[in-house]
């Protein structure tokens, strides 16, 4: 099977994944995976339920060691260092690689701490200056109007689409390189949806973004590249304008176009 | 049409049983808080919470019963939850796949439902014949003896009703293990934690066997820990078996202030447990 | 285009949308062949007839571009729908036009009928307008076929209308030349080139659509082109 690599002109990458595979238990969940993200890109993957997108956007920051029976095989090159290593301080890669789930996980704090206690982890910072990190990132994050004035509030408080930018936002406070978002939209409604994809764009200024999203609409509105994943493989990778216009593989062309099964 | 008819008389017929069911048991709690509130609340006086327990047939008070309850059970959660807490954690946290977990839950599953003289038989054995005497000590071990499983249990529950993604978002900003537990899994499930712990509380504040067997009984106000120590239970169990008033109307009050101790730790726990699951 | 959508309308909406076109073909054909017709036999009838064919034509357009837009607000096509639907809307514009040329070329004849006949110069449009029914009717078969490369073909054929419109050119400045009672009946006769070639172009755009829908290719923009001295005079209709 030939992953339908066509993307001609070289950027620079910030991911490189060579021949990954993946296992839960005995089963196979990605076959030869072969995938770039470029820097300051956004990468969408799409495919039905179970393809193996999520787990792809697990394994680029070993979300899945916190579960056992399960392991990646192949290289993931992190600007050029391979992440799969044994000797990989994960909790170094995950600040790293900052990960936007589907449903919001605000923690059980308040709006400031959601915020304050990842930077307080890396750094000592006195209370003028940590304020200030923390308004920034909810500025990032274009939700510091909305909090503005209730910053000890409890983050369960808000809204779900709020919650959702709050933990953006949270993700965003510790610089991390990299942001994954793992269908950050599916729980949310399209105002919110809308924000959120809104902020996607501002941030690929500064970070390297990947998406699994299983809107293609929404694949085709934030990302520039676009992966279709089905069964475990890379069917075909492209610019999201090829993808959706004139794929090559006629599976992506029966997947995007709604003539699946 | 025939067929409405008949659904709609066996449904009421279930819903009478349900409703006979549930009257039955309600009916006797009724009948045991009315009989304490009856027999106890006239006995009840500020002397039993200022005086000793009296000599046969003199009036007196509860108060080195009520202390040492206190002491013991205060001693005995202090003792059990930390170790319960821990073990919880490991099981729900660290080792939720090993088959240590699987056989620890399943070993603290029968201690849980041990009858509790065995424990005490067994701190007798451990602590009294050893020590040679028996003291508020052993009393508080055999006591948290009981605590710990509960603790285990609860902490393991609540732990693991905590949202794999919550526990998946923390790590994803980098975290160390530890701090995702203590910072995050245990701020969610502080109020199931805290309903735990109460519960144990409630749970050994009435146990009279265990005691029977370690702290005795002491006629005298005592906060020596070395040596047999007074108990809500074990006054009761003694003043109830006698044949004087006096003492029987004590034991009466005695078990009143223990029923609605226990009965509002209970509440209390229920509100706090509401409390977090309608988050 | 081998299986059908889960939504099993979204098929429908398609179909009608490729249904509607060719339905416009057929009567963009039938009016290009009526209206020459008309003008090579003086019919005023048939002339009359033709100019309110387009009535149709033009109904018809819109209802696909309405269909068209409709499907793209609630199907949010992509890929080989979202070409197909894109295809729809401009074949529908580009066989509008046709027949928009088609008619004028029924009003021209309908002036003719007024004017002294000279069927020499009539000769060599019925050759242009041979060729641009073949074209016309070549490239509305490789939309029914989803055919590329005769599509191609016809985006090439062009240059021969555009060469035979050249000799027409030529042919009726040497009649009005010879005899200045010919000018005003061979200069209806030059307008009536000029729509005819304008039908070929726009097969040539359809070919382009049609090359577009099969395999996304966009064709380049500087197409085989004959010698035109008829640029020079070129009319904006």
């Amino acid at each position: 099977m030939t992953s339908g690599v066509t993307v001609k002109n070289e950027l620079p990458t910030k991911i490189a994944v060579n021949n990954l595979q993946f296992f839960y238990g005995d089963q196979l969940a990605l076959r030869n995976v072969n995938l770039p993200l470029y820097t300051n890109k956004v990468t969408a993957l799409i495919g039905p339920s179970g393809c193996g997108k999520s787990t792809f956007l697990r394994v680029l920051n070993r979300m899945y060691d916190l579960y056992p029976h399960q392991r990646a095989e192949g290289e993931v090159l992190l600007d050029g260092r391979n992440i799969l290593d044994p000797q990989q301080d994960l909790n170094l890669l995950r600040a790293r690689v900052g990960m936007v789930f589907q449903k919001p996980t605000p923690f059980p704090m308040s709006i400031y701490d959601n915020i304050a206690f990842g930077i307080r982890l890396y750094e000592k910072l006195p209370k003028s200056e940590l304020d200030g990190r923390v308004e920034t990132a909810l500025r990032g994050a274009g939700i510091w109007d909305e909090v503005q004035g209730k910053l000890h509030a409890s983050g369960l408080s808000l809204s779900g689409g709020q919650q959702q930018r709050l933990c953006i936002a949270r993700t965003v406070a510790i610089h991390p390189e990299v942001i994954l978002f793992d269908e950050p939209c599916s729980a949310l409604d399209p105002i919110s949806t809308a924000k959120v994809e809104e902020l996607i764009d501002e941030l690929k200024e500064n970070y390297t973004i990947a998406i699994v999203t299983h809107n293609m609409q929404q694949a085709a509105r934030v990302s520039e590249y676009a992966a279709f994943m089905y069964l475990g493989e890379l069917v075909e990778f492209a610019t999201t304008t090829q993808l959706f216009t004139l794929p090559e593989n006629p599976r992506t062309q029966n997947y995007i176009t709604g003539r699946f099964g | 049409m025939a067929v409405y008819t008949s659904r709609r008389r066996s449904n009421a017929i279930w819903l009478s049983l349900c409703y006979a069911s549930a009257a039955f048991g309600l009916g006797w709690l009724v009948i045991i808080l009315a009989t304490l509130l009856w027999r106890g609340a006239g006995g009840l006086s500020l002397a039993v919470f200022t005086q000793m327990t009296p000599p046969p047939d003199q009036s007196g008070g509860l108060l080195n019963a009520i202390a040492g309850s206190l002491i013991m059970t205060g001693l005995g959660v202090a003792i059990g939850t930390p170790l319960g807490v821990f073990a919880g954690t490991y099981m729900a946290e660290y080792g939720r796949h090993t088959k240590l977990t699987f056989v620890v839950r399943f070993i603290n599953d029968i201690l849980l439902s041990a009858p509790s003289i065995v424990i005490g038989l067994f701190v007798y054995e451990v602590m009294v014949t050893r020590m040679g005497h028996f003291s508020g000590i052993a009393g508080a071990v055999a006591l948290a003896v009981i605590v710990v499983p509960v603790v285990v249990r609860t902490t393991e529950d609540m732990l693991l009703l905590v949202p794999a993604p919550l526990r998946e978002a923390a790590s994803a900003l980098g975290l160390p293990r530890s701090t995702v537990i203590r910072k995050v899994a245990y701020r969610a499930a502080r109020a199931g934690l805290i309903t735990g712990v109460l519960l144990a509380v409630a749970r050994v504040s009435g146990e009279t066997a265990p005691l029977l067997f370690t702290a005795l009984n002491n006629q005298f106000f005592s906060t020596d820990l070395n040596a047999p120590m007074a108990s809500l239970p074990a006054i009761i169990f003694q003043f109830a078996m006698s044949p004087y008033k006096a003492w029987q109307s004590l034991a009466w009050s005695g078990a009143l202030i223990i029923t609605f101790a226990v009965l509002a730790l209970s509440i209390f726990a229920r509100v706090l447990g509401s409390k977090g699951s309608s988050r | 285009m081998t299986d059908s959508h889960t939504v099993r309308a979204y098929d429908a909406e398609l179909e009608a949308l490729g249904r509607k076109i060719a339905e416009m073909g057929g009567i963009a054909e039938k009016m290009l062949s009526d209206g020459m017709d008309a003008l090579a036999g003086y019919d005023g009838d048939l002339a009359r007839a033709t100019i309110a064919c387009d009535l149709r034509l033009d109904v018809l357009q819109r209802e696909i571009e309405e269909q068209a837009i409709m499907t793209i607000a609630r199907r949010q096509p992509l890929a080989a729908d979202l070409r197909e639907i894109v295809a729809a809307i401009r074949i529908s514009g580009d066989l509008e036009r046709v027949g928009d040329l088609a008619k004028n070329i029924a009003k021209r004849a309908l002036k003719l009928s007024a004017e002294t006949r000279m069927q020499r110069a009539i000769i060599g449009l019925k050759s242009m307008h041979e060729t641009a029914a073949m074209l016309l009717k070549d490239v509305l078969d490789a939309y029914a076929l989803r055919d590329a490369d005769r599509a191609r073909q016809v985006w090439t054929n062009d240059v021969e209308l555009d060469a035979l419109e050249d000799s027409v050119f030529r042919d009726l400045l040497t009649f009005m030349m010879e005899d200045p009672r010919n000018i005003s009946f061979c200069a209806h006769l030059l307008f009536v080139s000029k729509n005819i070639e304008r039908i070929g172009d726009h097969c040539t755009n359809i070919a382009e659509t049609v090359v577009y829908l099969v395999s996304g290719e966009v064709l380049p923009m500087d197409r085989p082109k004959g010698p035109s001295p008829a640029a020079d005079f070129q009319t904006s209709k």
